[in-house]
C-alpha cells in the first residue's frame, strides 16, 4: 500500500471567509514584524514625533520675546507640539510604500499570492494591519508629544489642555493623519511596484506639491492649497486653521481620505488584472 | 598561485572562516568543496579583497589583492552572475570592466565570442536567463586573459549543455597551465571536474589533497552479495573473518573478504548466488566520512 | 598557449598591460566609470525629468504672475522680484539632482555590481573619486543647462508692466550660476550619502527629509539665538543664499557656497572612511 496520503485541509477550515481573513491577517502580521526595518521605522516614528515636540517647542520658548504681536496671536500651542508629525510622515509613508514594493523587489509577492490567491484581500488586509499598527504607535506618540510640548510653554506663552475646544480632536487627529499616510503609501507602492518611484510619488504629492503651489501668486496659491492631499489631511491636527480658506478639520480629513480611497480603488482594480 | 595563511573571518563572535592554510597551484582544477554556509564564498571574497580578513592573510601571486594595480590581468572571477545592472547591455558591462584595467576593447568581442553571447551583446542584461548570465560572468572573468581564475558555484542554474560547457572550459583552462579554483556544493560535479580538492566545513579546512587520495583515504572496499540462503552464507563468511551486515532486502555487505574468496566459498558450499559485486567508495562517501567527525585531514605538503 | 615553468603562466594579453602610473590608473577608472554612467538609464531619466520639471514650473509660475499681475496688491507688486520668482523651482529641483547623485552608487549596491567594480579596481577611493569627478562635471553641465533654460523661458513670459530680467544683468547671471552650483553640490552630496547608506530608498527619503521637510519645519520658528546659529546652515538654506536676493536672516553667498562645499567634503570623508573598512 502506498504510504502517502494526500494532505487535505481540515473540513472546518475549508470554507469560511472569516478563517481565510484571519489567516491572511496573521501572515501579514508575521511578515511585518519579521524584518528588521519595520520595528526600526516605527521606533523612529515615535522618537521623531516626541523629539520634534521638544525641539520646536523649545524653539518657540526661547524666541518668544522676538515675536511680533500678530505672530503671537497666530501661535497654536497644540499644533506646534505636534509638528514632529511632519517629519514622521516620511518614515510612515516609506513604511507603507516599502511594505508592498519590497515584496515585489524580492519576488516574495509570488509566494504571497500563491498562498493567498485573493489579491484584493491580501492588499486590504496588509493595509489594515499596517494602519492598525501605525495608528497605535502614532496616537500614543501624539499624546506624548502634546504633553511634553505643553510643559515647555510656560510664563507668558499660551498653552493648551486636552479639555480645551478642539485640542483632544487635534491630538487624536495626529494618529489618524499618519494612519492615512501609511495607507496612501501602501496604495502608491502597489500602484508603482517600484521603491524609488513609489517614494517619489508619495513624497512628491505630500511635500513637493505644496512647495510648487506656494511659488504661484498669493491669491492663486491660497485657492489651491487647501485641496492638496497633505494640506487637507493636516487640518485634523490643527486647532487654529492655518489660513482663512482652510477646509476645517473633518472636511479636510475627509477629502484626504477620499484621495486615499480613490488611489486604493485604482490599485485594487489594477491588481486583479495585472500579471504579478 | 593563491596562498592563504591562517586566514580568519569573524562576524561578531561567529567565525565564518577560521585558520585556513592552503595553496592553490597552477595547472590543475582545484575544487573548493563544502556544504552551503561552510565559508566558501567568504573565502573567495577575501581572496578578491572584497571582505577584509579578521586575521591572517591571503595573497594572489604573492601579493595582497588590494595592492594589485591591474588585477584583471592576473586574476578573473565569477562571483554572483546576477550582479549586473539589468538595464545595461552585456557589451557595456564588459566594456566598463575592461576599461577599468586598460584592457583593449577588442578583448570584449573576443570573450563574448568565447562564451557564445555575441548575438545578444547589445541586449539588456535584465532579459537574460540564468544560464546566459553565468556565461556573461565567465566572460568577465576571462577579459584580462588571466593566469588565475575563480568560479563561485558556476554550474548553479545551468542546463546539462551549460554544465558540460563549463566543465570543458575549466579543464582546458587548467590544461593551459592556469590556476583554476572552483567552488561547489555538488560532489558529483566536483568528481568530474577537479583534480585537487579543498574541503571545508564550518569554516575549517578538512582536507587538502588530490581527488583520488581523498576517495582512497580510509576507504573500505565492500562486496555486495545476494544469495538464496543468505543466513547460512553470512555465518560462513563470519567464520572466515569477514564483517557482514545484512540489509533489509537480504543483500549482504561484506568487508574483509574479497569477491574471489566469496565466489570460491559459494561454489564449495553449494550456494546459489544472484549477485556478487565489488563496491568502491565515492567522493560523496569520502566527503561524509570527512565531515562526520570534522577532523582536519591533511595530505603531506609536497617538497 | 605555452605552459611556463614559473608558478603562473604568462597570458597573452599580459604583454599589452598598461604602465603602472597613477595617471594611467586614474584614466582607466575614469573611462570605466564613464561607460557605466553613460549606460545608466535611470540617471538620464532623472536628469530629463528634472529638466522638464524645472522648465515647466518656471513657465507656469511666470505665466501666472503675468496674467494675474493686476490682481496683486501694491505691496505684493513692490516685493515682486523677477529673478527670484523664475528660479523658485530650485527649491525642488535640488531633489532631482540629489537623487541623481545617489542613484550613481545605490544602483551599484542594489544590483551587487559594486563587487565587480571593486574586483576590477581594488583601489576603492579611486573609484569614488572618479565617480565624483564625472558626476561633478556632468552635474554642473546639466544644472547650468536646466537653470538657464528655465530662467530664460520664465523671463520670456514676463512683459509689459511686470518687471523682468535678462542674463545680461550680472545679478541674474550670478543667480543662475549660483543655482547651478547649488544643484551640482547637491548631486555630490547625494552621491556620498548614497555611499553611506547604500540604499536607494533610504537615500531618497533622507533627501526629501533634508530638502523639503526640515526647512518647512524650522524656517519660520522665532529667530532667536539658536535659530540664527543653526537654521541658516541647513543645506536648503545655504542653497537659497546662492540664488535668492532676499537673504536677510541667512548666510552671504560666498560663505554659503563654501559651507555647502564643506558639507560635501565631510560627507565624502565619512564615505571614504567607511568604504575602506567595509566589506564590499
Amino acid at each position: 500500500m502506498n504510504a502517502h496520503t494526500v494532505q487535505t485541509v481540515p473540513a472546518e477550515r475549508r470554507y469560511g471567509l472569516r478563517a481565510r481573513l484571519r489567516a491572511t491577517a496573521r501572515s501579514e502580521w508575521v511578515k511585518l514584524w519579521s524584518v528588521r526595518s519595520a520595528p526600526a521605522v516605527l521606533e523612529a516614528t515615535a522618537v521623531v514625533i516626541v523629539v520634534g515636540a521638544l525641539v520646536l517647542s523649545s524653539g518657540y520658548r526661547s524666541g518668544w520675546a522676538s515675536l511680533s504681536a500678530s505672530e503671537r496671536a497666530a501661535f497654536d500651542p497644540t499644533y506646534t507640539s505636534l509638528r514632529g508629525i511632519e517629519l514622521a510622515q516620511l518614515f510612515v509613508g516609506a513604511l507603507g510604500v516599502l511594505a508592498v514594493t519590497s515584496e515585489y523587489g524580492t519576488g516574495l509577492i509570488r509566494a504571497t499570492l500563491a498562498a493567498t490567491p485573493q489579491r484584493t484581500q491580501v492588499l486590504v488586509v496588509k493595509g489594515l494591519v499596517l494602519g492598525a499598527v501605525v495608528w497605535v504607535v502614532s496616537t500614543a506618540s501624539s499624546f506624548g508629544a502634546f504633553a511634553l510640548g505643553q510643559r515647555l510653554f510656560t510664563g507668558p506663552m499660551p498653552h493648551a489642555a486636552l479639555g480645551d475646544p478642539g485640542v483632544l480632536r487635534a491630538v487624536l487627529g495626529g494618529g489618524l493623519y499618519l494612519t492615512l499616510i501609511v495607507l496612501f503609501g501602501t496604495a502608491l507602492g502597489a500602484l508603482s511596484r517600484s521603491t524609488p518611484l513609489g517614494l517619489a510619488a508619495l513624497f512628491g504629492v505630500l511635500l513637493v506639491l505644496p512647495l510648487m503651489v506656494n511659488l504661484l501668486p498669493g491669491s492663486l496659491a491660497d485657492r489651491i492649497l487647501p485641496y492638496l492631499p497633505g494640506e487637507a489631511g493636516a487640518q485634523v491636527w490643527h486647532v487654529m486653521p492655518p489660513s482663512p480658506r482652510s477646509l476645517g478639520p473633518w472636511q479636510g480629513f475627509a477629502l484626504f481620505a477620499l484621495y486615499v480611497v480613490v488611489s486604493a480603488g485604482a490599485v485594487l482594480r489594477l491588481t486583479r488584472r495585472r500579471d504579478v | 598561485m593563491i596562498e592563504a595563511r591562517e586566514l580568519t573571518k569573524r562576524y561578531g563572535h561567529k567565525a565564518a572562516v577560521s585558520g585556513l592554510d592552503f595553496r592553490v597551484e597552477p595547472g590543475r582544477v582545484t575544487g573548493f568543496l563544502g556544504p552551503n554556509g561552510a565559508g566558501k564564498s567568504t573565502t573567495m571574497r577575501m581572496i578578491l579583497g572584497l571582505d577584509l580578513p579578521s586575521s591572517g592573510s591571503v595573497t594572489v601571486n604573492g601579493r595582497r589583492y588590494q595592492g594589485m594595480v591591474w588585477p584583471l590581468y592576473e586574476i578573473g572571477a565569477l562571483l554572483d552572475a546576477r550582479a549586473v545592472h539589468p538595464g545595461r547591455s552585456a557589451y557595456n558591462h564588459l566594456h566598463s570592466l575592461a576599461a577599468a584595467n586598460g584592457i583593449p576593447r577588442s578583448r570584449v568581442d573576443v570573450v563574448l565570442e568565447q562564451v557564445g553571447l555575441t548575438a545578444v551583446a547589445r541586449k539588456r542584461v535584465g532579459g537574460f536567463s540564468l544560464g546566459m548570465s553565468q556565461r556573461l560572468g565567465i566572460a568577465g572573468a576571462l577579459l584580462g586573459d588571466p593566469g588565475i581564475l575563480l568560479f563561485d558555484e558556476p554550474v548553479n542554474g545551468l542546463d546539462p549543455d551549460g554544465i558540460l560547457w563549463i566543465r570543458t572550459l575549466m579543464r582546458s583552462l587548467a590544461a593551459e597551465g592556469r590556476t583554476v579554483l572552483v567552488s561547489s556544493h555538488l560532489m558529483s560535479e566536483m568528481a568530474l571536474t577537479a583534480d585537487h580538492l579543498l574541503v571545508i566545513g564550518e569554516g575549517r579546512l578538512l582536507a587538502d589533497m588530490s581527488l583520488d587520495e581523498l576517495i582512497a583515504r580510509d576507504a573500505t572496499d565492500r562486496v555486495e552479495v545476494r544469495a538464496v540462503d543468505h543466513h547460512r552464507l553470512a555465518g560462513e563468511l563470519r567464520t572466515l573473518g569477514g564483517e557482514v551486515t545484512l540489509e533489509p532486502d537480504g543483500t549482504l555487505l561484506v568487508v574483509g573478504v574479497d569477491s574471489a574468496t566469496i565466489g570460491e566459498l559459494a561454489a564449495a558450499q553449494g550456494h546459489v548466488l544472484h549477485q556478487l559485486r565489488d563496491v568502491t567508495s565515492s567522493l560523496e562517501e569520502a566527503y561524509f566520512r570527512l565531515t562526520e567527525d570534522s577532523v582536519v585531514y591533511r595530505a603531506p605538503v609536497p617538497a | 598557449m605555452p605552459i611556463g615553468t614559473t608558478d603562473t603562466p604568462m597570458p597573452a594579453a599580459q604583454a599589452q598591460r598598461p604602465p603602472v602610473t597613477p595617471l594611467s590608473r586614474g584614466r582607466a577608472v575614469l573611462a570605466s566609470e564613464w561607460i557605466k554612467l553613460r549606460s545608466l538609464r535611470s540617471l538620464w531619466t532623472t536628469a530629463l525629468a528634472g529638466f522638464g520639471f524645472s522648465v515647466g514650473l518656471s513657465f507656469l509660475v511666470c505665466s501666472s504672475f503675468q496674467s494675474r499681475w493686476h490682481t496683486l496688491g501694491a505691496q505684493a507688486q513692490a516685493h515682486f522680484h523677477p529673478i527670484d520668482i523664475s528660479l523658485g523651482f530650485l527649491q525642488i529641483t535640488s531633489l532631482f539632482f540629489g537623487a541623481l547623485g545617489a542613484l550613481v552608487v545605490t544602483t551599484e549596491y542594489g544590483t551587487g555590481e559594486i563587487r565587480g567594480t571593486f574586483v576590477a579596481t581594488p583601489q576603492r577611493p579611486l573609484v569614488l573619486a572618479a565617480k565624483a569627478l564625472l558626476l561633478g562635471l556632468l552635474g554642473f553641465g546639466l544644472a547650468l543647462v536646466t537653470v538657464s533654460a528655465a530662467f530664460l523661458l520664465g523671463q520670456s513670459r514676463l512683459s509689459g508692466a511686470v518687471p523682468h530680467a535678462s542674463l545680461a544683468d550680472p545679478r541674474a547671471a550670478g543667480a543662475v550660476l549660483g543655482g547651478a552650483l547649488y544643484l551640482t553640490l547637491t548631486a555630490l552630496l547625494g552621491l556620498f550619502l548614497g555611499v553611506l547608506v547604500r540604499s536607494t530608498a533610504i537615500a531618497i527619503s533622507a533627501l526629501f527629509g533634508v530638502f523639503t521637510v526640515l526647512p518647512v519645519l524650522v524656517n519660520n520658528l522665532p529667530k532667536g539665538l539658536v535659530w540664527r546659529h543653526t537654521v541658516p546652515y541647513l543645506p536648503s538654506n545655504l542653497g537659497f543664499s546662492l540664488w535668492h536676493s532676499h537673504i536677510e536672516f541667512l548666510v552671504r553667498p560666498m560663505p554659503a557656497g563654501s559651507t555647502l562645499a564643506l558639507y560635501v567634503i565631510v560627507t565624502a570623508g565619512a564615505g571614504l572612511a567607511l568604504l575602506r573598512t567595509r566589506d564590499g
